[in-house]
């Protein structure tokens, strides 16, 4: 029988599948100086101009100053509207994900339409090989924050609703470009004991390690709890940054690298 | 809808929802994830089979292993009734990229979003001498098209890569991705609720280590994957993720590994004859 004809290489012969043996792999950031920002569905988007555009001002100064910044869409209420019906269904996840890759592109669409005049662009989740012309064009480049899995999406044991959201799309954008925080922009001002929203009693956390979040075991969290599991092995994103974009002047601080918000490190 | 009142969207907290079981709730709480669930999913193919063939295993061997191969999917292909989908590995060109990446200091995200062309490549390969008898490659996620390819006699050739690209997440351990051709086959059979999945390499199916480097070597039969998780080898062709995803999941149930060195092997698989190995899951329930 014919032999196998194999390239000689590190791994030549390897199964691609465990640790790797022997690599002396020094990672290089791609594009560390760039700012990831999540612009939130529920959170922002759903509530219109009122929270929307002093945010965008905000964001547009920052730019003016020459921060780098890369907008991502999330979903929100209409998201949740085709989860809940999807699942009534007894859709598989993968659907469901693919599903919810329309919502956050509506959403970039709009930014992008809000933004065009100070250099807006609509970008596919490919298109992170012409970043580097975007920004040094001045424009703020913006996508849709869910992840392209799509069908591919994995089930998560206990639920049906896709495990990696817009939350995920942004902390995995930032890794890959290299970039050490990734920031999202919701309506509170960060991490709390409890839904604030439900519970009036709950306490604000300023800064917390990914571990003593989970170690917690809060019923709720502020970020989706993928994120929150990747955080202690990602190789560049150690720190997710959580600012309150009703609050003026949260968005500019935490841009220019003020410690605003709740941060969550690896 | 236009005409009647709004009356499903709410309004008050300053944001504007749409009323839905999951209104103005955190995806992130485990309650109201719970609520989504339930012990099945709709299948969406389920009298479809899907067979990947190795890329080391088979491809890198050449025209003697891949022909006789070819030869045996065209006699399969004769019966009409079969809903066979076709997926390819790729072998020893991918271990090169990861390696002269990894050299290069990649991102675990930049060498996923690399190593899908050297699949492709197989793929066209095999799609070359197949097309004649019926074959073509399949869109990323066209899935919507099987029932025509079906109809129509051909067979589609899948991408094998799941597009995680360069957003596949920091990898356990090691510096590779995580989702590879394994994977993206298994998440296939598994979204679109497929009857079976047969791995086609150069052993006679998994074995408790690896069969070219230890004589001692004991292939498994027939094992359930519960029990294969139990005591999961540590050398194995199949990539780990894909035993890890597939306990998590609800809807394939039989994945076959067959030596496709053997002439016949795959056929008398496809007949839902226990050759190889076969792993089977059993139902959760409903």
């Amino acid at each position: 029988m014919a032999e196998r004809r194999t390239i000689e290489s590190l791994l030549s012969g390897s199964t691609l599948t465990g640790p790797d043996r022997g690599i002396d792999y020094r990672p290089v950031a791609v594009m560390p100086d760039v700012k990831v920002v999540k612009i939130g569905g529920q959170s922002v988007l759903d509530r219109g101009r009122e929270a929307l555009f002093p945010i965008l001002d905000e964001i547009i100064e920052a730019r003016r100053q020459g921060i780098q910044v890369v907008l991502l869409a999330g979903g929100g209420t209409r998201a949740r509207h085709i989860y809940s019906i999807a699942s009534e269904l007894e859709v598989p996840t993968g659907v469901i994900a693919t599903l919810g890759k329309y919502i956050p592109m509506q959403n970039a669409r709009m930014l992008q339409m809000l933004l065009a005049k100070h250099g807006g662009i609509y970008m596919l989740p490919d298109d992170f090989e012409k970043l580097p012309l975007y920004l040094q064009m001045g424009c703020i480049p913006v996508m849709s924050g869910m992840p392209p899995f799509g069908y591919w999406e994995k089930r998560e044991a206990g639920s049906r609703i896709p495990p990696h959201r817009t939350d995920a799309g942004v902390f995995l954008s930032a890794e890959f470009l290299g970039a050490r925080r990734a920031l999202f922009i919701k309506d509170e001002n960060g991490l709390y004991t409890d839904d604030p929203k439900k519970n009036p009693a709950a306490e604000h956390i300023p800064r917390i390690t990914a571990k003593e979040l989970t170690a917690r075991g809060l019923p709720d969290v502020v970020v989706e709890r993928m994120v929150v599991e990747y955080l202690p092995r990602a190789r560049w994103c150690k720190e997710l940054q959580i600012v309150n974009g009703l609050v003026r002047g949260q968005v500019l601080a935490a841009l220019r690298g003020e410690d605003v918000g709740t941060i969550i490190s690896a | 809808m236009f005409g009647e009142p709004m009356s499903n969207v709410v309004v008050g907290d300053g944001r504007t929802h749409i009323q839905s079981k999951l209104m103005r709730e955190s995806l992130q709480d485990r309650s109201v994830l719970s609520q989504t669930e339930s012990d099945r999913d709709l299948h969406i193919f389920p009298d479809v089979s899907l067979v990947s063939i190795g890329g080391q295993s088979i491809f890198d061997r050449g025209k003697a292993a891949i022909l006789p191969l070819v030869d045996e999917l065209i006699e399969i292909k004769k019966d009409r009734k079969l809903k066979l989908v076709l997926g390819v590995g790729g072998g020893t060109r991918v271990r090169h990229t990861i390696s002269i990446a990894l050299d290069l200091g990649l991102p675990v995200g930049g060498i996923a979003q690399l190593v899908g062309a050297m699949e492709e490549l197989n793929a066209i390969l095999l799609n070359t001498l197949l097309a004649p008898h019926g074959s073509m490659p399949m869109q990323r996620d066209h899935f919507w098209d099987l029932p025509l390819y079906f109809d129509a006699g051909i067979t589609p050739i899948a991408i094998s890569v799941p597009p995680y690209h360069f957003w596949e997440p920091p990898p356990l351990e090691g510096h590779l991705p995580m989702h590879g051709s394994d994977f993206g086959m298994f998440q296939l059979a598994e979204v679109l609720a497929m009857k079976q999945l047969i791995f086609v390499k150069d052993e006679d199916g998994l074995y408790d280590k690896d069969p070219k480097r230890h004589a001692d070597a004991k292939p498994f039969r027939k094992i359930t994957l519960e029990a294969l998780m139990k005591d999961l080898p540590a050398e194995n062709i199949i990539d780990l993720e894909l035993f890890h995803a597939w306990s998590a999941a609800k809807n394939l149930r039989r994945v076959q590994i067959v030596n496709g060195l053997v002439p016949g092997q795959l056929t008398r698989a496809l007949r839902g004859e226990d050759v190889g190995t076969v792993i089977v899951k059993e139902a959760a329930g409903g």
